[in-house]
């Protein structure tokens, strides 16, 4: 018996609004780093379940590519990172704040 | 070699080329060359004007095309040129005047470092003044008639240092170009209404082209066409020659060199209006009130003119003013429908008044530019050559016979007097005293009676001396051309183009106004000799005494005080309203008002960038939710 695409959504759901929260609530940028990458794996399972429902690969397709992209990503960003806490001996992003009015 | 015709002005046009370029590594060959050209342009001219007097009478129109110049839908213009008996008066008179004010500013401007420019316009300006006279279309003629006034500009301003001559530049440019816009409406009109420009389908409608064709008026419009028309090619010709109300540039155009004010001011670029007013005189006749503008502007111009010469200091301004009296004369003439005589007077005018200018810079040579009749006097014995010419001069513009002068003006008074009303000729008369007064003034102030000059006087150069000769030759007997009104060489050579004259009628006989004419001009002389050449009457001592007439004069009958009061003070109020007011206060304040709005609203909105991250996430997170409540509401 097949699961419903029902399940799918909500844990997807909520791994997406836990990232969210995360993103929004944590300091350190390390941590919302991580977060948006709970966010990418969300959409990332909300690909996978509907390319089951719809039984063709095209979603599981564009998660690889989702992946790929994320792990660019996260080269560049932790790149920066790394670069800013060298500099500024500090990962948390309310104390990068000189790009404002 | 009538076909050459274009070379008379192309040569000029050269010697522009050349010296504009080139001036300056020439030296003093520039001065030679342009001379050379303008005499080479004479030779040429010359030769036209003999094939030209070869043909039959009524045959003497020949027509060179040189191209197309404007072609757009009905509107066609070429660039012709047109050699007839009128236009061949002037291109000599240009050619022959001009080449001689080159060689003597060979001499006068020897050792300007601007030296080869000087040529260059001085050439330039024959170039646009042959293309006046020898234009067959309107709009050619305009094209020589603004080229000439452009030309006057650069060389009234050419010691464009001296502030007065700058302004001088100015003011003669915008008084000319009030007249210019008139006319310019004018030859619009002519296209409107007479569908064409060209002068043998405007003027005669009734021959065919590049036929000669009695010059009798004949209309295709309602005579209040041709009058406007004429009024409005009345004006430019009131601008460009210094008539009442627009002449008050000229007095202040004497800051130029005076080679200029022989060649531009006195001899042919003030003389245009009256080429154009003979050239269109049909408009004129056909119109008749239009006639009646001409002769009464004229008439009050010559008057008005010599008593203001009478109380100018300057000797280059009386010449001013004397000039601007002259062409008074012509325009009187002209509304006469004495077109010839007009003609005529142009003619011996453009011989005395050149000779008269070009001996004053004579003088202001010797005396190291000094121009103020008080600090002359006695001359005649430092220069005898320049006395001589400056009084040959004087006795042709004063009326005396043999001189030139006398035949042309006494024709004219002849005329006024053929017109049955005495007032007319009687005010020509005055004026015709007054221009023998002044010029006695002046002649006995600078070259007789005490010497009250500070410097030692010297004799100018041949250079300069010997084109004074040929002038003065040419003011003497200049009269041989047109001896009689009738039957003279120049009126009846010009008889084709202006009409036949008609055999005096009415009025006194010929000998009786001679006579009359003659004693007016004596007279004139010998109060101008009592007062200020006998020594019997202190003249100084009587300037002080009357001396609110004194400056009434000078100040030109305070017309230029009139204008700046009622012209150029309420302009300038006007002007400083627009740039003051509504310039810095409406135009730039909306733009300013602009910016200060942008500048607050930047002030305002840039708030937002807090440089917090997550305050950017969470509007990320709002606007995706706000996207994501639209688009569901969508479905």
């Amino acid at each position: 018996m097949r699961t419903p695409i029902a399940y799918f959504l909500v844990v997807s759901a909520a791994l997406f609004a836990i990232g969210t929260v995360g993103v929004l609530v944590r300091r350190n940028a390390l941590v919302i780093f991580m977060s948006i990458e709970l966010q990418l794996n969300a959409v990332n399972l909300t690909l996978v379940a509907f390319s089951r429902m719809n039984g063709d690969l095209i979603g599981q397709v564009l998660t690889f590519f989702s992946m790929v992209v994320a792990a660019a990503e996260v080269v560049v960003g932790l790149a920066i990172i790394v670069n800013v806490n060298r500099r500024r001996r500090t990962a948390n992003v309310d104390d990068l704040n000189l790009l404002k009015w | 070699m009538l076909k050459s015709i274009w070379l008379v002005p192309a040569l000029p046009l050269a010697g522009f080329a050349v010296n504009l370029f080139v001036g300056r590594k020439l030296g003093r060959w520039a001065g030679i060359l342009a001379s050379l050209l303008m005499v080479a342009s004479f030779a040429v001219a010359l030769g036209v004007l003999n094939d030209l007097l070869e043909l039959p009478a009524e045959n003497r129109l020949f027509l060179r095309h040189l191209y197309d110049w404007i072609g757009v839908g009905r509107f066609h213009v070429a660039a012709d040129l047109r050699v007839d008996p009128l236009s061949m008066t002037m291109v000599m008179i240009v050619t022959g005047v001009g080449s001689l004010i080159h060689i003597y500013s060979i001499g006068y401007m020897h050792g300007d470092p601007r030296y080869g420019r000087f040529f260059a316009y001085l050439n330039l300006f024959c170039f646009f003044m042959l293309t006046l006279v020898l234009a067959q279309n309107f709009l050619f003629l305009y094209l020589g008639w603004e080229g000439v006034g452009l030309c006057s500009y650069l060389l009234i301003g050419f010691w464009h240092d001296r502030p007065s001559a700058a302004n001088a530049a100015k003011k003669a440019f915008i008084v000319t170009r009030i007249g210019d816009t008139f006319m310019l409406i004018g030859v619009v009109l002519i296209f409107l209404r007479l569908h064409s420009l060209d002068f043998q389908q405007v003027l005669f409608p009734h021959c065919g082209p590049g036929m000669h064709c009695p010059p009798v008026a004949f209309h295709t419009q309602p005579s209040g066409v041709y009058t406007i028309i004429a009024l409005l090619l009345f004006a430019g010709a009131i601008g460009k020659s210094a008539q009442v109300p627009l002449h008050v540039w000229l007095p202040d155009a004497m800051e130029g060199p005076t080679p200029v004010s022989a060649l531009i001011h006195a001899a042919t670029m003030v003389t245009a209006g009256v080429y154009l007013v003979a050239r269109t005189h049909v408009f004129f006749e056909i119109s008749g009130v239009a006639l009646v503008v001409v002769l009464v502007v004229g008439l009050v111009t010559a008057l008005y003119a010599a008593t203001a010469a009478v109380g100018q200091d300057d000797i280059k301004r009386v010449l001013a003013y004397s000039t601007i009296s002259q062409l008074g004369f012509m325009f009187f003439a002209l509304g006469l429908k004495a077109y010839a005589a007009a003609i005529f007077l142009l003619v011996t005018h453009a011989f005395y008044k050149a000779l008269m200018f070009l001996s004053a810079g004579s003088v202001m040579h010797g005396l190291q530019g000094e121009t103020d009749l008080k600090k002359m006097g006695a001359l005649a014995r430092a220069m005898p050559v320049t006395t001589a010419m400056f009084a040959i001069g004087a006795l042709a513009v004063s009326g005396v016979p043999p001189f030139a002068g006398f035949f042309s003006k006494d024709q004219i008074l002849a005329a006024a007097n053929q017109t049955g009303h005495e007032i007319v000729w009687l005010v020509a008369l005055v004026a015709a005293f007054f221009s023998a007064l002044y010029i006695a003034r002046l002649i006995f102030l600078v070259f007789f009676g005490d010497d009250r000059t500070e410097l030692h006087a010297h004799e100018s150069p041949p250079v300069m001396t010997i084109p004074l000769g040929f002038l003065a030759v040419g003011a003497a007997v200049g009269g041989l051309l047109g001896l009689s009104a009738v039957t003279g060489k120049l009126q009846t050579f010009l008889a084709p183009v202006l009409g036949e004259i008609p055999e005096p009628s009415a009025g006194l006989s010929e000998a009786m106004l001679t006579a009359i004419s003659v004693v007016v001009a004596l007279a004139g002389i010998l109060v101008g000799w009592f007062v200020y050449g006998s020594g019997k009457i202190d003249w100084m001592a009587l300037r002080v005494r009357l001396s609110s007439v004194q400056r009434f004069l000078a100040g030109g009958w305070y017309v230029d005080d009139v204008y700046a009061a009622t012209i150029v003070a309420p302009g300038k109020a006007g002007s400083a309203f627009l740039a003051y007011v509504v310039d810095e206060g409406v135009v730039d304040g909306i733009v300013n008002a602009v910016g200060i709005f942008v500048q607050w609203l930047a002030r305002v909105t840039r708030r937002v960038q807090t440089g917090f991250v997550r305050t950017y996430a969470l509007a990320f997170l709002l606007g995706a939710v706000a996207l994501l409540v639209y688009v569901g509401f969508r479905l």
